[in-house]
């Protein structure tokens, strides 16, 4: 078989309709006598529902029902979430609550009227009587005995507590000839995609179906929640994923909103539509990565690691996100402590309390991406205390290429370029070069910070891979179809749901060459859960090995059909016979061919072999084993010591996903992701002040990096396909925000160092006030 | 609603009218009141230049317009960039040869406000393009495809003009 799309920069057939402004998002979903929902949400962190008046907002014109959580008693109640360890507890929580509010942003009570104007109008007419109960921010102080209670019915706030010990780390810290620590506070950060969430609902009570059209990741799965939520078959619930205006992992969970909404179509009759504003996405929807770490790392006095240790407080929020939990952060953190380190001696410790703050949920790179970073920059301590290059200490301790290799914490890495990609990404950065030049520049009174940040990332999120990053327990099943029409062209179909990342165009690249047709050919269908085959959805890096491992093997199926086809009409033995570009020959006897389509063709209408089952379509899936896609990521920053400004001259990542789909695609993965490390680090930080008050409710206070931000990215691939999963894909998009904010802080801590704040680097966000604080207190202690 | 007035304006070369509130932002007024649904809204707190448009000329946000002040005026939208149904803007082609976009979120309003930096400056540098683009905000891209799109549309329609010329002069 020749491989023609598999790897080649194939423009994405998504594209005209979005560069026309004809492709529908949530909101240009407009289904005929639509109304339209808004939530009031509560103004305190943490506050008793003393009374809710809701008369006046009724009365105003064009107001058809405001409900509030004793409105929705008769439902079951949200979310149970299973508890996939022994050590988690299990929370419910109610659609809205009905005692009291646990976050600012929490949902109270929801209008339903004409319009979206006038159901804003009427939140404004709603009375509540509150009474302030004490709050909580800070986890470590959540966890602490007599902490404001959260969720009282729990009796702590203490969601889950986990430890895990390989060898005997205590007793190699014991024995080391030198020790290093680090405590670093991950920031919080918000996937904010730029289309927030939305719901739009159709409930046709005399058929007792319900159409659902949601902004989400994962069709299937909302499917299934809310069918279980509203107690009906799955298949009188019909879930419709229009166009996702990104996703990155905020749309894998099922929220509130998502079931409260049907809930209003069915009472009131009409479809009902839920837009969420700017407002509402910051602070009520999900924030993620904050996570409160000390790492600490044992190693002989040639800087070879001996162990590691790692304690990991995650801030839960207020509730837990449905279904992946809080752990989504510390626990995946923990259990990529080593990394590709060869480190067998390891302890971790995991805790995620509850706050009085919006819930934490997944967002592209979970918790490696603090884990990285605590690790990383521990690591550049370690460097310069030992008095090694932080590059050279790394390559010290990384496993070997291309060689299988198990982690302390369980991991079986299917052999990847750790060591090469670091390798390149030197050369390509001139790292000598740079090295030399920060001397100079130095002298001179500036400071260039150089960050290496390499790692090994998770790819394809299913049974094997979310056990490893400690959540084991379940199968998972993603399925996709492959269809060859009478013509033969060919559909594709499956619930796998992009986001941006362009499936059209990657998995029919797939497709195509399995089959040998042309990609103009093939057709992709996806989000909608009446027309597509099971699957999980898109998160986790999952789709190239998840989707395409599943599509390979549907397409294996049907292009044995194809052959046996072939060879009927050719009066050959399936076995003489071979496909190549469109056509099925006769091995070593070119000239004695037929075409796909004259195969295609003999399928629907003959002739054909009388035993054949002719259907040309397969729907397969795919579970896959574990693999691991690794990079490498370098940031040139100069920090200005006088504003305490960060520029950025340089980000570069030499990546390896195994086989590449799709390199435009890959390159644009990685671009995006780089942006959004410099974001958590430059940029974000959704503060709360000591009341619980969001402090970052506007675009104003919550800073996207723009265009001015940052450089163009610079990406170069290694390709070391996996020998274990279908294809040789390797998954990938989130690595760029695994590595990447580790690249950037250990930057600027490069930077610092000549300042004496180096070290005093223990938290992001790094905005100017926060450099300027570092320089200035590192003044002030000499 | 009994305070609704009727708006007119020429959209893409098209004369149009539909009622609007005076709160209606422009923003719903051109999609829901019009049903160009290609603007699309991001923030509404003028943050992200999801809702850009050329109004009577310049660059403005719909969101941070009443549809009130818009009656009269010339409007264009990304559904009017497009030269013909079935050929796309050399913007809009080079967006898809850099891959310029992932969720098309923003590239509406990437495409208005790029498109009104190429009429000024044919020949941009990375540096305006940046600075023309900040007000856009992408979540997805990072910005490296649209400012290489960009560059290549601006190239491609350097060329596009000489060509012309050059069959002018012919
Ligand atoms: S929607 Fe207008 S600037 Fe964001
Ligand atoms: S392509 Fe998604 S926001 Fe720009």
């Amino acid at each position: 078989m020749t491989t023609r799309y598999v790897g080649a920069p194939v423009l994405r057939v998504e594209d005209p309709a979005f560069l026309r402004g004809r492709a529908a998002f949530i909101d240009d979903i407009a289904p005929p006598r639509c109304l339209h929902a808004a939530f009031l949400r509560s103004p305190h962190a943490h506050a008793r529902i003393v009374r809710i008046d809701t008369a006046a907002a009724a009365a105003l014109p064009g107001v058809h029902a405001v409900l509030t959580g004793e409105d929705f008693c008769d439902e079951l109640p949200f979310t149970t979430t299973i508890a996939t360890r022994p050590e988690c507890k299990t929370g419910t929580r109610r659609l809205l609550p009905l005692d009291k509010a646990r976050h600012v942003g929490d949902p109270i009570a929801v209008v339903v009227a004409d319009s979206r104007y006038v159901a804003e109008d009427a939140l404004d007419l709603i009375v509540v009587e509150w009474q302030l109960l004490p709050v909580v921010t800070d986890p470590e102080a959540a966890l602490l005995a007599g902490a404001p209670l959260i969720h009282e019915e729990l009796g702590s706030n203490d969601f889950a507590h986990i430890t895990f010990t390989a060898g005997d780390p205590d007793g190699v810290f014991a024995r080391a000839p030198r020790t290093f620590s680090k405590r670093f506070h991950f920031g919080r950060t918000h996937a904010a995609p730029l289309e927030g969430r939305g719901v739009v609902a159709d409930w046709d009570a005399t058929t007792g179906k319900a159409t659902v059209w949601t902004s989400t990741q994962m069709p299937h799965l909302v499917r299934g929640m809310l069918a279980g939520q509203f107690g009906m078959p799955e298949t009188s619930l019909r879930v419709i994923c229009p166009a996702v205006g990104g996703g990155f992992g905020l749309k894998v969970q099922l929220f509130v909103e998502e079931a409260i909404v049907p809930l209003l179509s069915r009472r009131l009759g009409r479809p009902v539509k839920w837009i969420e504003d700017r407002s509402e996405a910051l602070g009520a929807s999900g924030h993620s990565k904050e996570v409160v770490m000390d790492i600490d790392l044992a190693t002989d006095d040639e800087g070879r690691f001996l162990a590691l240790r790692g304690r990991y407080v995650g801030d839960g929020g207020a509730y837990l996100a449905h279904p992946w939990t809080s752990l989504i952060d510390p626990l995946c953190a923990a259990s990529f402590l080593p990394s590709f380190y060869d480190v067998q001696d390891l302890a971790y410790e995991v805790r995620t309390p509850f706050t009085n703050k919006c819930p934490s949920v997944a967002y592209r790179g979970v918790g490696w991406t603090p884990g990285q970073a605590a690790r990383e920059i521990l690591i550049d301590e370690a460097a310069r205390a030992l008095d090694i290059d932080p590059v050279e200490l790394r390559l010290r301790n990384a496993v070997p290429d291309g060689i299988p290799y198990r982690s302390a914490t369980g991991a079986s890495y299917d052999g990847g370029s750790f060591q090469g990609a670091i390798r390149r990404a030197l050369e390509l950065v001139d790292y000598d070069g740079l090295r030399e030049r920060q001397a100079t520049l130095r002298a001179e009174g500036r400071y260039l910070g150089i960050g290496v940040s390499p790692f090994v990332e998770q790819g394809g999120w299913a049974a094997r891979i979310a056990a490893v990053n400690g959540f084991p327990g379940f199968a998972y099943l993603d399925s996709a179809s492959v269809s060859m029409e009478p013509d033969g062209t060919v559909t594709v179909a499956g619930g796998f749901q992009s986001n941006g990342q362009g499936h059209e165009t990657t998995m029919a690249q797939v497709v195509a060459d399995a089959l040998q047709v042309p990609f103009e050919s093939v057709r992709v269908l996806q989000g909608d859960t009446d027309t597509v085959p099971y699957a999980t959805g898109s998160y986790g890096s999952r789709t190239a090995v998840v989707a395409g491992g599943a599509l390979l093997r549907a397409s294996g199926d049907v292009r044995a059909k194809l052959l046996r086809l072939g060879a009927h009409l050719l009066e050959a033995s399936p076995d003489d016979v071979e496909l190549v570009d469109g056509l099925i020959r006769v091995a070593g006897t070119p000239s004695r061919s037929v075409t796909i389509k004259q195969a295609a063709a003999a399928a629907y209408w003959g002739p054909r072999p009388d035993d054949l089952d002719p259907a040309l379509s397969a729907t397969r899936s795919y579970d896959p084993p574990e693999t691991f896609s690794n990079a490498c990521v370098v940031a040139v920053v100069e920090v200005d010591a006088r504003t305490g400004q960060v520029a950025i001259e340089r980000l570069l990542v030499v990546e390896d996903c195994g086989t590449i789909v799709n390199p435009l695609i890959v390159d644009g993965q990685v671009s995006g992701a780089i942006a959004q490390a410099v974001g958590a680090v430059l940029l974000e930080g959704l503060p709360y002040d000591e009341h619980g008050q969001f402090r970052a409710a506007t675009l104003a206070d919550f800073l996207f990096p723009k265009t001015t931000d940052l450089p163009s990215v610079e990406v170069d691939h290694l390709e070391t396909p996996s020998p274990v999963t279908e294809g040789g894909f390797k998954g990938m998009g989130e690595g760029g925000l695994i590595g990447g904010p580790s690249a950037l802080v250990n930057a600027i801590a490069d930077a610092l160092v000549p300042l004496g704040a180096g070290a005093s680097v223990v938290r992001t966000p790094l905005r100017p006030c926060d450099i300027l604080e570092l320089i200035d207190a590192a003044r002030a202690a000499v | 609603m009994s305070n609704e007035r009727l708006v007119t304006v020429t959209v893409n070369g098209e004369r149009r009218s539909a009622l609007a509130e005076p709160r209606t932002l422009l923003v719903d007024f051109i999609r829901h009141g019009l049903g160009l649904t290609g603007t699309h809204v991001g923030c509404e707190q003028g943050g992200c230049g999801a809702c850009t448009v050329v109004l009577d000329g310049e660059l403005a946000l719909a969101c941070c317009t009443l549809a009130v002040q818009a009656d009269g005026a010339t409007l264009q939208t990304v559904e009017g960039l497009a030269p013909a149904p079935d050929r796309l803007h050399p913007l809009q082609s080079a967006f898809q040869a850099e891959h310029g976009l992932q969720c098309g979120y923003c590239t509406p309003g990437m495409l208005i406000a790029a498109d009104d930096l190429l009429r000024r400056t044919p020949d941009p540098t990375e540096q305006e393009i940046r600075s023309h683009l900040s007000g856009n905000v992408c979540r997805c891209t990072g910005y490296t495809g649209i400012v290489a799109a960009v560059q290549t549309a601006a190239r491609n329609l350097r060329a596009q003009a000489t060509e012309t010329r050059g069959v002018t002069a012919s």
